[in-house]
């Protein structure tokens, strides 16, 4: 995948994305959270 | 070497921008709590951007960087754990709770906080003096990376760069406190988000694309191969060592590990939850958080590997061939990349600024967090102990959390501290940056992850367990160190003075961090004490 083979390597980028997409979607969903 | 006059210009900005910063700042402290965290009530996106900026470093770039132009893009697994724990868990599971606990109880540093929720002095003390112990050699890291920048961009004395760098950041945390630190972090910040990715597209688009890069430089592990780390378990600068080889051991155990779980437990990241006026606070801030690291240490760790292609496109050598240190791979590099590119000169001085911001921020956070240590929680103890206090927690639960004086400690220690941190430095091997910083949070989680752990998620906090699970797990942490871990014996050199030899033990046990063996000892004594006082107090007959 775009020149690197090793999975171990490019699921580090794809995994690293992911969790940046969650932490969006988590904090813009959360961002009127009542507190506890 | 660049334009001195036309960086002075950007500089001089910068640092009126940063002066102002200090004294609104400073404007703004006048008490304990506004010195310590900000009043707690700090803005979100000020928050994430100071978090982020004190989180990530020159060790990241500089440090980080040129280890990963040395092993490879498996540190991209680094950035991962960074998000994974350094933010989410950090801020959900850890940030939360703290900032919760930590408002009930008035705490206004890490050490206090423990203070406070166990009801120990000791705990607070020496807490506080793991920080004043460990964390200058952090600190020297990331002085030194802000310097071996100016170093390779600048026409300047060495000498003269560290001894401005120092001054300015003493300056602004001593009198400005959290707020100057938390404000000019936002711009230093802002200013490394974009740096970053001016390096990154820059360097992509230097070397033919993505694809063509990437390919490049996977095709370096056949020419010119990987050199002798390849006995060490390296299979190329596009793939993961060898499962079990001692590098593997080195890139797991120390940068991944070290570093990624280190990240939940420093006191310097832990008292940022504090100055949140609320949990939504702490969500808006995340939003920000998860992006900034992507953008800043993805870079960082894709770059670093691709100077290679670079280099020996350039030069027929390799990063390290070339650079000799894996602390001046990046530095150098940026120098020549844009060297004859139109307007070249001015990416350069603006790319200094961000890795000077980058330098700045978590130097003048880890100055406010020594300087705080020493002076609100240790000198405030020994305060209290000399004007007859019987009870210091009495002194621990002042109203504005202490005694008026201690403020003026906090600015008198920041001031040692950096002092301190600058002497440090020149004793600094080459390569060293990365390592002091996992070996400082690797420290600081093996001692105090699982009390904190505990102090948070318990509703009745058994100081005993606590305490024996910070003493032993500094001691384990210490002894592998010191005595079997070779990276890190080598720079002490005690195991060599007493035995004559550099480490106790054999592969693969000289190269697995001492955080692997630390953690798990205190997280253990932690759990034996808990079991073993629940059962005492089973047995013991009801009083009601």
């Amino acid at each position: 995948m775009f020149g690197i083979d090793d999975p171990w390597i490019w699921s580090g980028y794809v995994f690293a994305i992911l969790l940046t997409v969650f932490t969006i979607v988590y904090g813009w969903m959360k961002h009127n959270e009542e507190e506890d | 070497m660049l334009d001195l006059s036309l960086f002075l210009i950007i500089a001089g900005v910068f640092l009126v921008a940063t002066l102002y910063l200090g004294w609104l700042g400073y404007r703004r402290t006048v008490s304990n709590e506004q010195f310590m965290v900000g009043g707690r009530k700090m803005n979100p996106i000020i928050l994430s951007l100071s978090y982020g900026a004190t989180f990530l470093s020159t060790s990241a770039i500089i440090g980080f960087g040129g280890v990963s132009a040395q092993l490879g893009m498996g540190t991209i697994w680094l950035m991962a754990l960074n998000i994974l724990l350094g933010l989410i868990v950090a801020f959900l599971v850890f940030g939360k709770r703290t900032r919760k606990i930590g408002k009930e109880l008035g705490a206004l540093s890490f050490p206090d906080f423990l203070g406070r929720r166990f009801n120990s002095p000791f705990i607070q003390i020496f807490s506080a003096g793991i920080i004043i112990v460990g964390m200058p050699i952090y600190a020297a890291a990331v002085l030194l990376g802000g310097v071996n920048f100016i170093d390779a961009s600048l026409d300047i004395n060495r000498d003269i760069a560290l001894l401005l760098l120092s001054v300015i950041v003493a300056i602004y945390v001593a009198y400005g406190g959290i707020v100057a630190v938390m404000y000019n972090d936002a711009l230093q910040g802002a200013i490394l988000f974009f740096g970053m990715i001016l390096l990154l597209v820059f360097t992509y688009s230097t070397l033919g694309g993505v694809t063509a890069a990437n390919q490049a430089l996977t095709d370096m592990a056949v020419d010119p191969g990987v050199g002798a780390l390849a006995a060490d378990g390296m299979t190329g600068w596009t793939s993961f060592p060898s499962f079990g080889s001692p590098l593997w051991y080195t890139f797991v155990t120390t940068f991944i590990l070290g570093v990624g779980i280190g990240a939940l437990a420093q006191p310097q990241l832990a008292v940022r939850y504090m100055t949140a006026d609320s949990s939504r606070s702490l969500n808006k801030a995340m939003m920000v958080g998860g992006l900034f690291i992507l953008v800043v240490v993805g870079s960082a760790y894709t770059v670093g590997p691709l100077t290679n292609v670079y280099f020996f496109n350039e030069f027929g050598k390799t990063s390290m061939q070339y650079a000799e240190n894996t602390d001046m791979v990046i530095p150098m590099f940026v120098n020549l990349v844009f060297e004859n590119v139109f307007l070249g000169d001015i990416f350069v001085a603006l790319f200094l600024l961000a890795l000077l911001c980058a330098a700045l921020s978590t130097l003048s956070s880890l100055l406010h967090t020594m300087g705080s240590s020493a002076g609100y929680d240790v000198w405030r103890y020994l305060h209290a102990r000399r004007i007859g206090v019987d009870d210091p927690m009495t002194v621990l639960r002042g109203k504005d959390g202490g005694l008026p004086k201690a403020m003026r400690a906090s600015r008198i220690c920041t001031m040692l501290m950096m002092i301190l941190v600058v002497v440090i430095t020149y004793y600094m091997p080459l390569s060293i940056i990365a390592k002091a910083t996992a070996v400082f949070m690797g420290f600081t989680a093996a001692a105090l992850l699982p009390a904190y752990t505990h102090a948070i998620f318990s509703r009745v906090p058994n100081a005993r367990a606590a305490k024996f699970s910070i003493v032993i797990g500094s001691l384990a942490w210490s002894l592998w160190a010191f005595f079997i871990h070779t990276s890190t014996s080598v720079n002490i050199g005690l195991c060599r003075a007493l035995f004559g030899k550099d480490s106790l033990a054999s592969l693969p046990w000289t190269k697995i961090d001492p955080l692997v063996i630390g953690l798990p000892i205190s997280v253990l004594v932690l759990l034996t004490f808990l079991l073993v006082d629940h059962v005492r107090q089973k047995g013991q007959p009801s009083t009601a």
